[in-house]
């Protein structure tokens, strides 16, 4: 039923531009087989599998959402592209070098798509130790008004503080806190 | 004055909130005032990264979610093919165990190999038996040459064919009757005899045994009127240990004399029906006479033992003799004359080689 919803490649593009869940969930699911053949032939796990694989996805994911996508073959193929590249990656820092890639498709290079992952990759990881470093209430306060977008008011009456004003004032002090702890683990490149 | 108002402002700012009076205000502000803009750059990628984190956080959720549906989805399937610890083990080591594997089989297979190098010599000095039977050296060559000369597409004039193999055989009766090995005519399709003087006839096999190793040929030619007296008689008693013997054979072109003495009463491995002597011997010696002191032929000269010195043997000559009754009843021949009378008694060792060479003869073997 959902398969004919989400025919074709442009269809799912279409679907996931729209924030539909059940695109990515169709998408996720069509093309994961693939992936864990492939990692677990080249001696992988299924775990590794489902975290590359995910990985990948969001790479696809994100290029859809901020419009850079320029795809020139079949969603598989991309997405098997980048997964291969992670992967190998991932082999590389495990030491453990396949001299020999068991591939079960056609690929691209994708020069350019993977790096940009892995810098927005390190900025994610820094900001989720930062955040974790942040400590209670500050960071679901952080994350309850920045993340969330919840307002003010209901993060006021959520921490039980007096008036919003005193809500104000500690987001500002953690806001300062974490920039700290941000900044100084992150230097952004360029 | 840096407290939250001010962050209020910039993220007003960076959300394009502001009315568009203050915005240009802020902006005036912010061209002047570095240490703001700064703050403002800063703010702003903490902001984008905190949100890129959320987004970045729900996407997981997300995909988990989906692969946990997924996952449940296929449970029934997937709980009885989970895979095996074994199988995960295997295909994370695969490579290593194979490797291992490739170097123990090198390893067995290499110390087997070299302990059979070491055993090599040892199982040389097992007893071997060889046939004197000579290959003619020379015959190879011509041959090859001959090969030579049709694969380079030249006409050659066919040369007279040669001898493939020789042995050695003696006259046992002056009406033709010539004894020799068996394997030395052994796949024969022309056999041709000759002495050192140059007679040359054609034989025949007349009577073989394979058992004894002994054959019985008969000279064909129309033209041959007998060898003459023959100077030496066959001994039908046994001889005594330690006694002088010795042979004339052909191991090459030309005669040669061997000498030794009777080393053993029997042949190789407990043989009875040969004798074991110590005659330094070479292929093409077989079939020739092995005589004693007084010129009695005492045997036929058929083998020796591979890597072992001075062990060489001899057939009887009372299995010779008995051959030749044998072969008188079953092929109804001209009864043979054997000798009686012994020429050579008494007479020096080069007297009774000279009497000898003419009856002693190279067994030529075409095939």
């Amino acid at each position: 039923m959902k398969k004919s919803l989400y025919e074709t490649d442009e269809a799912i593009i279409e679907g996931i531009r729209q924030d539909d869940d059940r695109a990515l969930a169709y998408l996720y699911k069509l093309h994961f087989p693939m992936i864990s053949h492939f990692i677990i032939s080249n001696s992988g796990t299924d775990d590794e599998a489902k975290d590359i694989y995910q990985e990948g996805v969001i790479v696809f994911y994100e290029k859809i959402k901020g419009n850079s996508l320029e795809l020139s073959c079949q969603i598989k193929t991309y997405i098997y592209s980048v997964c291969r590249r992670l992967w190998l990656k991932r082999l590389a820092e495990k030491g453990r070098y396949a001299n020999r890639i068991d591939d079960s498709d056609s690929y691209l290079t994708l020069e350019d798509e993977v790096p940009v992952h892995e810098e927005n990759e390190k900025q994610f990881g820094v900001m989720a130790e930062s955040l974790s470093q942040l400590g209670e209430p500050c960071r679901t306060l952080l994350e309850d008004f920045y993340i969330r977008l919840q307002s003010m008011q209901d993060i006021t009456e959520k921490f039980g503080y007096t008036n919003t004003d005193t809500a104000k004032n500690q987001k500002y002090k953690c806001l300062q806190r974490l920039k700290k702890l941000f900044f100084t683990a992150y230097k952004p490149q360029v | 004055m840096f407290d939250y108002r001010i962050y209020e402002q910039i993220e007003r700012y960076l959300n394009k909130s502001m009315p568009a009076e203050e915005q240009a205000a802020f902006e005036a502000l912010l061209r002047t005032d570095l240490r703001l803009a700064d703050k403002v750059q800063e703010h702003k990628q903490l902001l984008q990264a905190m949100q890129h984190y959320g987004q970045r956080q729900s996407l997981r959720q997300k995909l988990n979610s989906i692969h946990h549906d997924m996952e449940a989805a296929q449970q029934p399937t997937v709980a009885t093919e989970e895979v095996p610890v074994w199988k995960v083990f295997w295909k994370k080591h695969a490579q290593t165990m194979a490797v291992a594997a490739s170097v123990s089989l090198l390893s067995v297979f290499g110390t087997l190999w070299s302990v059979q190098q070491l055993k090599a010599p040892v199982r040389q000095q097992t007893a071997r038996y060889i046939e004197l039977r000579r290959e003619v050296e020379k015959i190879k060559k011509e041959q090859r040459a001959l090969i030579n000369g049709i694969a380079s597409n030249e006409t050659v004039a066919p040369a007279p064919r040669s001898a493939r193999f020789s042995g050695t055989g003696f006259a046992i009766s002056p009406d033709g009757y010539v004894v020799t090995s068996s394997h030395v005519i052994a796949k024969a399709d022309s056999i041709l005899i000759e002495n050192k003087a140059g007679l040359r006839y054609k034989v025949t096999e007349v009577y073989r045994n394979t058992e004894y190793d002994l054959t019985i040929l008969k000279v064909e030619d129309p033209t041959f009127g007998g060898f003459g007296k023959l100077p030496y008689t066959f001994k039908t008693a046994s001889s005594d240990l330690g006694e002088r013997v010795y042979t004339l054979g052909f191991p090459r072109e030309d005669i040669v004399f061997g000498e030794g003495s009777l080393s053993s009463a029997t042949g190789f491995e407990g043989d009875t029906t040969s004798y074991q002597i110590s005659i330094p011997l070479n292929p093409g010696n077989s079939g020739g006479p092995l005589l004693d002191d007084k010129g009695n032929v005492i045997g036929v000269i058929n083998g020796k033992q591979a890597g072992q010195e001075g062990a060489a043997f001899a057939v009887k000559s009372s299995y010779l003799l008995q051959m030749v009754t044998e072969m008188q009843q079953s092929t109804a021949t001209a009864p043979v004359s054997i000798p009686a009378n012994n020429t050579l008694l008494g007479s020096s060792r080069t007297q009774q080689l000279k009497k000898l060479q003419d009856y002693v003869f190279v067994v030529k073997v075409y095939n």
